[in-house]
């Protein structure tokens, strides 16, 4: 039999390698975006993980409404990221320093 | 070892290997494709939990949908990819050391100690009829209708934002006007023109 | 219930051994015999000048935001559609709800001319 420790192991090493991809691809937001995808699913992962060892399918419900405000979040993510890069040619985290003065 | 636990340990070991590629590979068209499998994996894990409609939309939504649309983005946008790289060797060891600590913390708390079968038995398998989205849906509709009303209105702020930010029409661009196009009468397009025929001189 | 998905395993697992054997086939059965003129891009004329990559319009982002939108629509109204004998009226009014309002969002995305191609 599989454990609940085991789901939730699989998910903490999911979030802990976004978390480190987060660290190490600091120039390029569309990497950015993506590990952000990968620690919701992580979080998905426990959500579902915890709703089948209870019994109760709230998780599941809660779960249907992050997927969909994790595609809005995508899809408006991505829509920012194309207008910067309309203007300004480039989407390394190093050149959006409009507001330094 | 049973059958469903050999394909747990697959399914996750590629799960795990291939989130590892996401953050490391150079070409982000490789990285979404190894999204992609993450995506996939997890799904089949989600189908191991008796989540089975879940386990469809999200590849349906997030592999057909969301993926396609990093992927657009990526080919969009011209991306010098050497400079993306700097500092990939300056961050990784304390990305690193962040990572394994993070792990290392939420492994203590959810080991077998307190998470494992003798604490958390594992539900009966369900009878081959179950449904689960029905089961869900039940909950979707009544329990939590508000969530669920909330949720169309993010759908609808996604749309205004999306158009409001990308749309750009260029000035001096022609459509089709196909109502015109259909509300055409002869008469409109159409002269006759009488000509006096000239004879032979 | 797992039971039922056994042929959606039989079926990944021939799908990755016909895809990975083809490959593998084709990488031990094939000659190599490479050499610096062989693995350049052009055996002869110029090198090439840039990207192979061909950068996409805007329209298509557009289009595919349209349709992640619409894609998760449907995805919630499948378990309406499954239940909808059982929740009644009430459910029944809750989906039209949702649906009127993702119309504004259609009505506007029309009128903006999103849509269109020039």
């Amino acid at each position: 039999m599989i454990a609940l420790s085991d789901y939730l192991t699989v998910a903490a090493l999911l979030f802990g390698l976004s978390m480190a991809g987060i660290f190490i691809n600091r120039k390029n937001v569309i990497i950015l975006l993506m590990c952000i995808e990968l620690m919701l699913l992580a979080v998905n992962i426990n959500f579902v993980a915890f709703s089948h060892y209870l019994g109760d399918s709230a998780g599941q419900v809660f779960v249907f409404f992050i997927l969909t405000v994790a595609a809005a979040e995508a899809a408006i993510g991505l829509a920012i990221l194309v207008v910067l890069f309309r203007n300004r040619r480039s989407i390394n985290v190093d050149d959006l320093d409009t507001l330094k003065g | 070892m049973s059958f469903e636990q050999i394909l747990f340990y697959l399914f996750s070991g590629v799960l795990v290997l291939s989130a590892g590629a996401v953050i490391t590979v150079r070409n982000p068209v490789h990285a979404a494709m190894f999204l992609v499998l993450c995506f996939v994996t997890t799904s089949a894990l989600w189908l191991l939990l008796e989540a089975e409609f879940l386990a469809i939309t999200l590849v349906l939504v997030y592999v057909g949908a969301v993926m396609v649309l990093f992927l657009f983005v990526v080919m969009m946008l011209d991306i010098n990819l050497a400079r993306m790289r700097e500092g990939f060797a300056r961050y990784l060891p304390i990305g690193g050391i962040v990572a394994a600590t993070a792990v290392g913390i939420m492994g203590l708390a959810v080991g077998r100690i307190n998470f494992g079968l003798d604490v958390w038995p594992a539900p009966p398998a369900r009878a081959a009829d179950y449904s689960n989205t029905r089961e869900l849906g039940e909950q979707l509709y009544t329990t939590y209708v508000y969530p669920f009303e909330i949720a169309s209105v993010v759908l609808l702020v996604a749309i205004v934002a999306a158009i409001a930010l990308t749309l750009r029409t260029r000035p001096g661009t022609r459509y089709q006007k196909i109502e015109e196009q259909v509300v055409v009468k002869k008469s409109d397009r159409l002269r006759v023109v009488q000509l006096e025929s000239e004879g032979r001189k | 219930m797992l039971e039922n998905y056994l042929p959606i395993l039989i079926f990944i697992g021939i799908g990755l051994v016909v895809g990975g054997g083809m490959i593998a086939a084709g990488f031990l059965l094939g000659p190599h015999k490479p050499d610096s003129e062989k693995l350049t891009s052009y055996e002869c004329g110029f090198d090439a000048f840039e990207d192979a990559r061909m950068k996409f319009d805007v329209r298509y982002y557009l289009v595919a935001i349209l349709f992640i939108i619409f894609d998760l629509e449907i995805a919630f109204l499948f378990p309406w559609a499954v239940v909808l004998r059982d929740i009644g009226m009430f459910g029944f009014l809750a989906m039209v709800m949702f649906l009127g309002i993702l119309v504004i969002g259609f009505i506007y995305e029309w009128k903006k001319g999103a849509l269109q191609w020039e």
